[in-house]
């Protein structure tokens, strides 16, 4: 696709040629880095204009430097998050909550859906997030020696963990997990299709549990008052949504990501093994080395950023994996030390919208890691095969075929 | 060593609770509890380390001139921001 013209305002020698979607190792590669890809624009200035930078072939301006993305992320008033990406896909017009709502309105709902997702309510979740991790990875050592670890281990644990914290059975999960496939990867029919399911999904859902109230999510959703009034459809399903695009894959890529380095990485992945407690560090250094989500902001108005003329309607990228290998931020960005301290990496971003379920994804990704390492021996990459990385607005990894024959 | 508080700034990412427990309590949203932090001399380097880790800035580490010897013999390179 041809990229947009670039605005009039931008001056010319601030564009340049570089993009989360199309720049080499972006498009899905064989054995590809797109992480390591992206570090290359620390050697350039803090920010530039990327005439293509999101699915949609729309420019943006790209801040590369951590301590320049809070300042964009903590300034709410300036930047703001209403895009209502799910549902324009649709053709229609409503934001994912609180996701793509501004203040005042986004603290509201940001306090009541926090204490669901707080790190103390999750030591209540972990039981069973570890019951599903041991019963899928059991499941891969009966049935041989190597397994696709996206497809039979890391998505079906995280789809299934969504669908329990929403209150659904597991008797669903396949659907789920080829829905989730084709509104990310599916073209651009299949996406449709695979959204309009969810949201016909999420609103039956809330219809039920309007009639049979149970303990689980989305009945505290439909139960749930804001300012003495209830959520409306609208508001409910912005929500269900949500949490569907926010909770599975991100987790699924993250593990993805954390196999693939281990599996290359023999001496650490023993090291982890033999020492269970550093898995909870070295899972927060692979958050950094390979974070998932490129966060996207409109300029309110008009605004000069630190040199770059930002007028109201531009978009304004915020990619956590620029902010990760920030070399002012970070010593030796470029190198994976499990034992990492301090590290104040922007995986989960920052200010407001911060991710709300980062305690849970932790905990799903320790978990995950700690039961895969102590029932599967030495793993590698399968020979011949090739796990195959992208960038984009999501980065994720497919085709990771481990063997320990 | 007294850890500064600045509520405003904490957006419960809950990356000093989860290094120090004891010392950093958080509301059920998960954000901080407000008001400075007292922190004893046994626990003054995880408390440090646990500070350094709020990605917001949040936690401020306001050092007794003892203490502050003390930890750049430990780390260094800590104190480079
Ligand atoms: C490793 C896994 C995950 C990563 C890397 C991740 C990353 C992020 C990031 C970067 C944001 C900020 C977006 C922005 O500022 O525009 C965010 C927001 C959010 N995430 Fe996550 N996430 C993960 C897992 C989860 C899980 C498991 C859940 C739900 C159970 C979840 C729920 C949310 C919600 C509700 C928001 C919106 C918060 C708000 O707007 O106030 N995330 N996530
Ligand atoms: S680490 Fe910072 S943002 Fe997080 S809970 Fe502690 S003070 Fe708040």
């Amino acid at each position: 696709m041809a990229p947009n013209p670039v605005p009039d305002h931008v001056p010319p020698e601030m564009v340049r040629d570089f993009s989360l979607f199309t720049s080499p190792g972006m498009l899905p590669t064989p054995n590809g880095d797109p992480h390591a890809a992206v570090a290359c624009v620390h050697e350039g200035p803090p920010i530039f204009y990327s005439p293509y930078n999101t699915r949609d072939g729309q420019g943006t301006w790209v801040i590369t430097r951590a301590k320049d993305q809070r300042r964009v992320l903590q300034d709410a008033e300036t930047f703001s998050s209403h895009r209502s990406i799910f549902a324009s896909a649709l053709g229609e017009n409503w934001p994912m909550i609180p996701l793509e709502l501004d203040p005042p309105a986004h603290g509201v709902f940001r306090s009541l859906l926090s204490p669901l997702l707080s790190p103390k309510r999750v030591l209540v979740l972990e039981p069973a997030v570890r019951e599903r991790a041991i019963a899928l990875i059991q499941r891969i050592v009966a049935s041989g020696t190597s397994c696709d670890v996206m497809k039979d281990f890391a998505v079906p644990f995280t789809v299934s963990i969504f669908l329990s914290f929403l209150g659904l059975p597991d008797h669903r999960l396949d659907t789920f997990v080829a829905w989730g496939k084709d509104l990310l990867h599916g073209d651009d029919e299949k996406r449709q299709v695979a959204a309009r399911t969810i949201v016909a999904f999420i609103d039956e859902l809330a219809a039920v549990r309007r009639k049979e109230p149970a303990d689980d999510f989305m009945t505290f959703v439909v139960q749930a008052k804001v300012e003495g009034r209830p959520l409306t459809h609208e508001q409910v399903r912005g929500v269900g949504v949500l949490l569907f695009v926010a909770g599975a894959d991100t987790v699924a890529a993250a593990l993805g990501f954390d196999l693939a380095y281990l599996a290359r990485n023999l001496k650490e992945q023993e090291w982890l093994r033999t020492e269970p407690d550093r898995i909870a560090p070295a899972a927060e250094e692979l958050l950094r080395a390979y974070p998932t989500v490129q966060i996207i902001r409109v300029a309110k108005k008009d605004i000069d950023f630190e040199g770059a003329p930002i007028r109201k309607g531009d978009y304004v990228s915020c990619a956590t994996m620029i902010a990760n290998r920030d070399p002012t931020e970070f010593e030796r960005p470029n190198t994976i030390d499990l034992a990492r301290q301090e590290n104040r990496h922007a995986a989960f971003g920052y200010g407001p919208h911060r991710c709300l379920g980062s305690h849970l994804a932790r905990r799903e990704i320790v978990i995950g890691l700690e039961e895969w390492l102590s029932r599967i021996p030495a793993f590698r990459i399968k020979e011949s095969t090739a796990p195959i990385a992208h960038g984009g607005h999501l980065f994720g990894i497919e085709n990771l075929i481990l063997d320990w024959s | 060593m007294r850890i500064i508080v600045h509520t405003a700034k904490c957006q419960g990412h809950a990356r000093c609770w989860a290094q120090a427990p004891g010392i950093f309590k958080l509301d059920d949203e998960g954000s901080i509890l407000p008001g400075d932090i007292e922190v004893a001399e046994a626990e003054q380097l995880l408390a440090f380390r646990a500070a350094r880790s709020c990605p917001e800035r949040a936690l401020e580490v306001d050092h007794a001139p003892a203490a502050q010897v003390e930890l750049d013999a430990v780390q260094p390179t800590a104190r480079q921001v």
